[in-house]
């Protein structure tokens, strides 16, 4: 008896669906050329090797995945606080958040179970997911309040805004609390000298400020030479200042 | 004609080769452990790597004809690293590519896309090291944790050997009453109560044969029978009871030794008649052996 030959017709009209990809990615393939048909209920037929030809469908790594929505157990910085529900990118959601322990996923069960309590909503600890950022941010710099040379001054709430705004921080003069000994110049013993201001942030977090004092002279002749890189130094506590007490 | 062939009734069906239960070591496999393996092999995993078409007919592109639709799934090559991490499905594919329209097609070898990275299972409280792929997490996320994953997800799905144990240590870990948590009693119930409906579909005995490859399957078993019928060498027995016939032996030897010091001490009162009566005892007792009737010192002192 003769062999059923199967022959495919080269098919030119084909859509290419073809991705020329380089990247290995998780990978979605199909046939160029679809294996012959086999009878119902019997194992399919040999293949050739133009059955083996697979053309990429899809490239699901460079989709966009959506966002993880998680209930969060305790207050993340940056995130929220207790009982959120936040939706956030699923790397920074799997390796922050759920490895540590932080967050569970978003079910009803666990949006019960972490959901705040009467007694930790009156206590409010934290003002904004963000503040703790600020305040860390604040409290790793060096502040360099720069004070004539030559007329006399007190130090005031006002010379460690403007030092502060030369910085890239922006606040008001009620937020900054000075220490309460009075500091007064121009007094070159007290150059390159350290003490400490409190910033208080949305009237609730209190950051606390290392500020060094440095003198100045409109007349260039007269100015103090300068130190490359001074924060980086390591220098002395002012004398008689202690740093102010955190207001409860 | 089928009745007279070695294999019998079996030919009704079509002659078919003895597979690797059918013979050998494989026959003794029990039923839990056949059932892990139709569903770790012989059942059809979810498509991964291709786009199953749901219609039951389809016009082609070009000709428009109308043909029904074969779904044939794509062969995929599971490789010695794939049991070692947990790929989540996926799997090496071998094929060719055609990359002009006017060129000869070259191999090509469709590789996942591999990261190591950290899983956590609540049941056994402990955190892993493996390798996975962005699958692998996608899955997870979906289950809502490790633990659920691997529970929800059937071997056949799994595909790795390393996934599947770690399946066998929660489902025991679970029946046992999750030991590791015992510190904690509270979240102890907390896993339990979350957990406790994935053990429904198993019995113990199932739950103890899953997630073996086939190997390790066959050397559980050999142990089992290996233990199960304890030989113990001729030697041994018969040295037993060579020790208690010799006990026995002794003991009668024991109580013997007590007539001679008697019989002494009666010829030392009568010297004339001891030898008369000692005789007559002798012979009398049907109890002694002739090592007793020989009594030297008897008759020297007469």
């Amino acid at each position: 008896m003769l062999k059923n030959i199967y022959v495919t017709p080269l098919n030119l009209l084909k859509s290419a669906t073809s991705l020329q990809q380089q990247v290995r990615t998780t990978f979605v393939l199909k046939r160029k050329y679809d294996p012959p048909l086999h009878k119902t209920n019997e194992k399919p037929r040999r293949m050739r090797a133009k059955n083996f030809i697979y053309e990429l469908v899809d490239d699901t790594l460079v989709k966009k995945r959506p966002n993880i929505e998680v209930v969060l157990k305790t207050f993340v910085e940056g995130v929220g606080d207790k009982g959120d529900v936040v939706s956030m990118k699923p790397h920074f959601v799997y390796n922050k958040l759920l490895l540590p322990g932080l967050a569970a996923y978003n079910t009803p069960e666990n949006v019960a179970k972490y959901a705040k309590t009467e007694a930790e909503k009156s206590t409010v600890k934290h003002s904004s997911p963000y503040a703790q950022r600020t305040v860390n941010m604040l409290e790793t710099i060096v502040l360099a309040v720069v004070m004539n040379k030559d007329e006399p001054w007190v130090l005031e709430p006002w010379h460690i805004k403007a030092s502060l705004r030369k910085t890239g921080f922006y606040c008001r003069e009620e937020c900054i609390t000075l220490p309460k000994e009075r500091i007064e110049g121009p007094d070159l013993k007290k150059e390159n000298k350290d003490f400490y201001c409190t910033v208080t942030i949305n009237k609730l977090e209190q950051a606390r400020l290392k500020c060094r004092l440095h003198h100045w002279s409109t007349d260039p002749s007269e100015r103090l030479p300068y130190v490359l890189e001074h924060w980086k130094l390591q220098s002395e506590p002012l004398l008689d200042v202690c740093s102010p007490e955190k207001t409860p | 004609m089928a009745h007279a062939t070695p294999q019998g009734v079996k030919l009704l069906n079509g002659w078919k080769r003895p597979g690797r239960f059918d013979k050998g070591l494989g026959a003794q496999l029990p039923e839990a452990y056949r059932k892990f393996w139709r569903e770790w092999k012989l059942t059809t995993p979810a498509a991964v790597h291709y786009i199953p078409k749901e219609q039951q007919w389809e016009r082609d592109e070009v000709t428009h004809a109308i043909k029904p639709v074969q779904n044939i799934p794509l062969p995929l090559i599971d490789t010695p690293e794939s049991h070692r991490g947990i790929w989540g499905g996926e799997a090496v594919i071998k094929g060719f590519q055609k990359r002009e329209q006017t060129k000869r097609r070259v191999p090509h070898f469709w590789v996942p896309n591999l990261r190591r990275s950290v899983v956590h299972s609540h049941v056994l409280d402990c955190y892993m090291s493996v390798v996975v792929t962005e699958r692998t997490l996608e899955q997870i996320h979906e289950c809502h944790g490790f633990d659920h994953y691997l529970l929800k997800n059937r071997a056949c799905d799994l595909r790795s050997a390393l996934a599947l144990k770690l399946k066998r240590e929660v489902l025991q870990a679970l029946q046992n009453g999750v030991p590791a948590l015992a510190d904690e009693p509270e979240r102890q119930q907390e896993v339990l109560k979350e957990y406790r409906r994935y053990l429904e579909p198993y019995t113990p005995e199932e739950i103890d044969w899953y997630g073996h490859t086939y190997l390790e399957a066959i050397r559980k078993l050999q142990k089992q029978l290996r233990e199960a019928e304890k030989v113990v060498p001729h030697k041994l027995e018969f040295r037993g009871k060579l020790i208690e016939q010799l006990r026995q032996a002794g003991i009668s030897e024991a109580g013997k030794l007590e007539k001679p010091d008697a019989l002494a001490a009666e010829s030392s009162v009568e010297h004339k008649d001891s030898d008369i009566e000692a005789l007559t005892k002798l012979e009398s007792s049907p109890s002694s052996s002739w090592l007793s009737k020989i009594n030297p010192f008897g008759k020297k002192e007469t």
